[in-house]
């Protein structure tokens, strides 16, 4: 009787301790917890709420179901911009990372000078993208920019760049790839410094050249960070605006606009604020798959030490 | 024929570590122990032999060819590091065969002689299991299956069980000499651990500031240390120094005895017990002196004894230099 | 103890005597204004609040510089939708409809004393008509433009033209343009005709072009708008062929903000910009130039341009009387010709010209009143429901002809279908 008495306390007394362990995280949780769902979740919920409603303007606000929705897909600058973002991600995330790694790789080396080169690389980073996109826009500016002033040098005429829906992209990309690419290389390099040397050697005694080092060794250690930077780069994509605002407004008509650019415009120039809601769950989605992506599928398909 | 020939071979950084002027040879299918404190250069001449450093001057021959201006893979050579540096994403097969890929040996070639090495380690039965998944001594072995699967004439070893516990080091140092013999490579083996030495090499250099202190088989720089330094590095506990006239006289540890009348005069500090014997330290005027008797002694510190010992058990040693004397004047 | 009674009196009175005189003395006031056009104009507002304040202690002005009109559109309205708007702003005069829409303003008549019928008609009525809607004034005007060609004299004499004649038709200054553009050896253009900017405010200049070929781009209801009427397409297809065809505009979307710099710089010998940016040139340039009103199709024209103060709803009646005083402070003849001179703006009312101050820098600088002569041709800027995304619209529709995306016809058709989808619900 006793025994059985005691058998069947035992699995409470472990459950109220249990409790007491999960109350405890739950309370050290719940400064954060309590910003986040302040600051993030409740407004996404808000935008997701809000989404559903007409504007309202001089008159309450009407449930419409998937209306804006049904608006958003015949929006032909939405698929305008939703492309330009898609072309922009791809050109800009390989770009950057390749280019990141080379100047990480060749920094990591024992040359003269190779402190002066990490901070020349990594400057553009500290700047301000504000700051960025003026520099740029001075080397864009037709006839007495700085590239067309190279270009009339070398007797080629000069091009109206930021003015022409045809290089408009390739301008901004060139530039957020040169922007994005120090910070990133920063990470490859203290990722490249995690590589113990002997593993170098190990390879050259079993005859491995640099090259083959590189591809074989190199790049798969570095697969962890190459994954980090790449979701960062891509989230970056849809993230980054500030140099449209300075450089092209979007425009020639829409040929630099990116999404959340177009939220932008919608929200405080057009004051649609349901349709911007609207967008603002589409861009919402996108993050959270590629977010999704990542955590799921892809870090388990990635070797960490 | 495949013996190792470093000939004054010299390298600084202008810092600790470096060789001057060094010369031996490693007789093919032998093993050679690079032995020495931390700092020494045997470290140092190990990477120059394997081709990681570039000598300032000298020769290096490796099996009558002159390896100097080679590349580490031209020197036809293996080596296991003291970190084991496997391929953190490369799983135990692939580790191990790594250097058969890059030479493009073709893939039954490659099986077969994965499964003869694996088999040689024991490691048969986690070849799938990548690096961070074995415990160190399973680490070492894949380092040891990557070194021998290239059939090597010629292996070389820094450090290789420093990282290990004692009891998997006493395994392993019977492992690798066994391997050793069985495949007859040479091997040059740095250590800093003299028992490591003294019990898998047929040659050992004992090394100190970048010069060689001595070169000898292991029972000759047991019983006949060229300067008080070996005699002082070589053995647990190692050899008694103490001046005596205008020289060092040196006895070791088990030939310095324990008189009921007689002897020296000294007293008792402590008893280190291990089992099989006891080391009695005491003070001699000043000068601690290691004694090792048979079994467990029951002397108590501050107990008064006498040492003795045989005169023929002696070292004398310079005092200037601490080199080896074989005319000194001894005591009677 | 005695010292610490006192010591408390005395605190309290200081008290009392604060609350005193901020309650019931001074009104406190915040402006929101624009800045669009070159030079350090946001001085030249501080100094004048300051002199206002001097004048009028009971009323106390924060003027708030908060970027371009869109920035400051945005300022606004963001501040509105977050409880805490100013009372009175400068914003486009033509944001009228979506500041109504958004229930955020009040019309001006009723604040005004008896006294306050006469100072609304003492306007310029070109510039009162974006700001009147039916029976009620919603706004007052305050930097109001047209736009202006600016020329290159030196380069007028250089290419063999008459300094003093600047082309009064579109077909003379397609001509002139030819004479003007200059290439160097290798066939590089190093000097343009002409610019017509094409960002930002794409749409005023489309205006412009519409209005010379006699042709409104709107209704007065701002519900309807024309951008697919043959006369809109021409002015657009005009523009386009400067570049295209006559090759004496440079290809590609013309930026509003650097063509002062370009003229400034040489590298056209004429542009279409607003007034508001005269002063600026005139400080600026090194050589002769000279302003002339746009030149004429079927007739002369330009849209007015620039801001207008507005009240806002929010605001307590007394904030409100308040706003107007210092508004009316502000568009005063002498004020409104201090403006004008320092910033290039057209002054807002005739007596303003009547100014000792005026007569005397419009006799050293007669292309001042250049701007003020175009106004009775003027007809008032595009102004609609939504204005904000109509704006977008029609920019997209220039930009799209003037980078050579769609045709003129195409681009203008895309955007009047547009613009009806966005305007059906106002009608």
């Amino acid at each position: 009787m006793v025994a059985a008495a005691m058998i069947s306390a035992r699995p409470k007394t472990a459950k109220r301790l249990r409790w007491a362990a999960n109350a405890n995280a739950w309370l050290l949780l719940l400064p954060a917890l309590v910003l986040l769902a302040t600051f993030t979740h409740y407004p996404i919920l808000a935008t997701l709420y809000h989404s559903f409603f007409s504007l309202g303007r001089s008159g309450p606000a009407t449930f419409v179901g998937i209306e804006n929705y049904q608006a958003m897909l015949e929006d032909d600058v939405f698929w305008q911009v939703l492309r330009n973002n898609l072309v922009f991600a791809l050109a800009t995330v390989p770009a950057s990372i390749a280019l990141a790694l080379l100047m990480a790789v060749w920094v990591d080396r024992k040359i003269t000078g190779r402190s002066f080169l990490r901070l020349a690389f990594f400057t553009p980073t500290v700047l301000p993208m504000i700051a960025v996109a003026n520099i740029w826009l001075f080397f864009y500016t037709p006839d007495y920019g700085l590239l067309d002033q190279i270009l009339r040098f070398f007797g080629f005429s000069g091009h109206n760049w930021l003015g022409d829906p045809g290089t408009v992209m390739t301008c901004l990309i060139v530039m957020v790839v040169w922007k994005e690419a120090g910070f990133f290389m920063i990470f490859y390099l203290a990722a490249l410094q995690t590589i113990p040397p002997e593993l170098k050697e190990a390879a050259s005694v079993e005859g491995a050249g640099r090259w083959y080092f590189f591809r074989r060794v190199t790049l798969p250690l570095l697969m962890p960070t190459t994954l980090f930077i790449s979701i960062n780069a891509l989230i970056n994509s849809f993230k980054l605006v500030d140099q449209l605002v300075i450089m092209t407004k979007g425009g020639p008509n829409n040929a630099s606009s990116l999404l959340l650019y177009y939220i932008y415009e919608v929200a405080f120039n057009f004051w649609d604020t349901t349709y911007a809601a609207t967008l603002t769950v589409t861009l919402i989605a996108i993050l959270a798959v590629i977010a999704i992506t990542k955590f799921v599928y892809l870090d388990r398909r990635i070797h960490y030490q | 024929m495949s013996e190792i020939v470093v000939d004054a071979v010299s390298k600084t950084w202008g810092g600790v570590g470096g060789v001057d002027r060094i010369g031996f040879k490693a007789d093919a299918g032998q093993l050679l122990v690079l032995l020495g404190p931390s700092g020494c250069g045997k470290s140092t001449t190990l990477r120059l032999i394997a081709g990681l450093e570039e000598v300032d001057a000298g020769t290096i021959m490796i099996g009558g060819r002159d390896v100097t201006a080679l590349s580490p893979a031209e020197r036809r050579i293996s080596m296991v590091f003291q970190s084991y540096a496997l391929f953190p994403h490369l799983n135990v097969a692939e580790n191990i065969i790594f250097g058969l890929r890059v030479r493009g040996v073709g893939r039954g070639e490659r099986d077969a002689k994965l499964r003869k090495v694996a088999d040689l380690v024991g490691l048969s039965h986690l070849l799938d299991r990548k690096p961070s998944q074995l415990s160190g001594g399973q680490r070492q072995r894949v380092a040891l299956g990557r070194a021998i699967i290239a059939e090597a004439p010629v292996c070389l070893m820094d450090e290789p069980l420093s990282n290990l516990d004692a009891k998997l080091r006493h395994e392993m140092r019977t492992e690798i000499r066994g391997l050793q013999q069985r495949l007859g490579m040479t091997m040059v083996y740095v250590t800093h651990d003299q028992t490591e030495a003294m019990t898998m090499a047929d040659r050992v250099i004992l090394m100190r500031d970048g010069h060689i202190e001595q070169n000898g088989a292991p029972h000759e720089l047991y019983n006949e240390p060229a300067s008080d330094f070996t005699a002082r590095f070589i053995g647990t506990p190692p050899m008694n120094i103490i001046p005596w006239k205008d020289q060092l006289l040196g006895v070791r540890p088990e030939h310095v005895v324990l008189m009921e009348r007689d002897g020296l005069p000294a007293q008792v500090r402590a008893v280190e017990y291990l089992g099989a014997d006891s080391i009695v330290l005491c003070d001699l005027e000043g000068e601690t002196m290691a004694v090792r008797q048979a079994g467990y002694c029951s002397l108590q510190p501050g107990t008064k004894v006498g040492l003795g010992w045989d005169n023929r058990h002696i070292h004398l040693f310079e005092k200037d230099g601490g080199k080896r004397r074989h005319d000194g004047a001894r005591p009677h | 103890m005695k010292f610490y009674t006192k010591a408390l009196l005395a605190a309290g009175m200081i008290t009392a005597a604060g609350w005193g005189s901020g309650t019931a003395h001074a009104v406190d006031l915040t402006m929101y204004y624009p800045v669009a056009v070159g030079g350090p104009l946001t001085n030249v507002v501080d100094d004048m609040v300051q002199r206002f304040q001097k004048e009028n202690p009971d009323i106390k002005v924060q003027a708030v510089y908060a970027g371009n009109y869109t920035d400051t559109m945005t300022k606004a309205m963001t501040a509105m939708k977050g409880g805490q708007p100013p009372q009175l702003s400068v914003l486009f005069s033509t944001d009228l409809f979506t500041l109504m829409d958004e229930n955020a303003i009040v019309p001006i008549d009723d604040l005004v004393g008896a006294d306050g019928k006469g100072w609304l008609d003492s306007f310029y009525p070109a510039f009162m008509e974006n700001g009147r809607i039916g029976e009620k004034t919603w706004s007052i005007p305050f930097q109001r433009s047209t736009i202006v060609l600016y020329y290159n004299k030196d380069a007028f004499k250089e290419a063999g033209l008459d300094p003093e004649k600047p082309p009064a038709t579109w077909a003379e200054m397609a001509e002139m343009s030819k004479k003007l553009v200059k290439k160097d050896a290798s066939g590089n253009v190093t000097r343009w005709g002409v610019e017509i900017p094409s960002t930002g405010y794409g749409y005023w200049m489309l205006q412009a072009l519409a209005i010379e070929n006699d042709q409104r781009l709107m209704n007065e209801t701002g519900n309807k708008v024309s951008f697919n009427e043959k006369k809109t397409v021409e002015a657009l297809q005009y523009w386009v062929d400067l570049s295209r065809k006559d090759q004496v505009m440079p290809t590609g979307a013309i930026e509003w903000g650097t063509l002062r710099t370009d003229f400034l710089e040489g590298k056209t010998a004429m542009m279409w910009h607003t007034t508001g940016n005269l002063t600026a040139v005139k400080d600026a340039a090194k050589f002769n130039f000279g302003v002339a009103m746009l030149p004429a199709k079927e007739r002369r024209g330009s849209p007015t341009g620039g801001g207008n103060f507005y009240v806002f709803k929010s605001a307590t009646p007394e904030q409100q009387k308040a706003a107007v005083t210092f508004i009316r402070w502000m568009t005063s003849p002498e004020r409104a010709a201090e403006w004008s001179i320092k910033s290039g703006y057209v002054a807002v009312t005739p007596k303003a010209y009547e100014t000792e101050a005026m007569k005397t820098y419009v006799q050293g600088f007669p292309q001042a009143v250049v701007a003020r002569d175009q106004l009775q041709y003027a007809v008032p800027e595009l102004s609609v429901h939504e204005n904000g995304r109509i704006y977008k619209i029609v920019n997209d529709a220039v930009q799209a002809a003037v980078t050579g995306a769609q045709t003129p016809q195409d681009a203008l058709e895309s955007a009047q279908k547009q613009s009806e989808r966005v305007l059906n619900r106002y009608r």
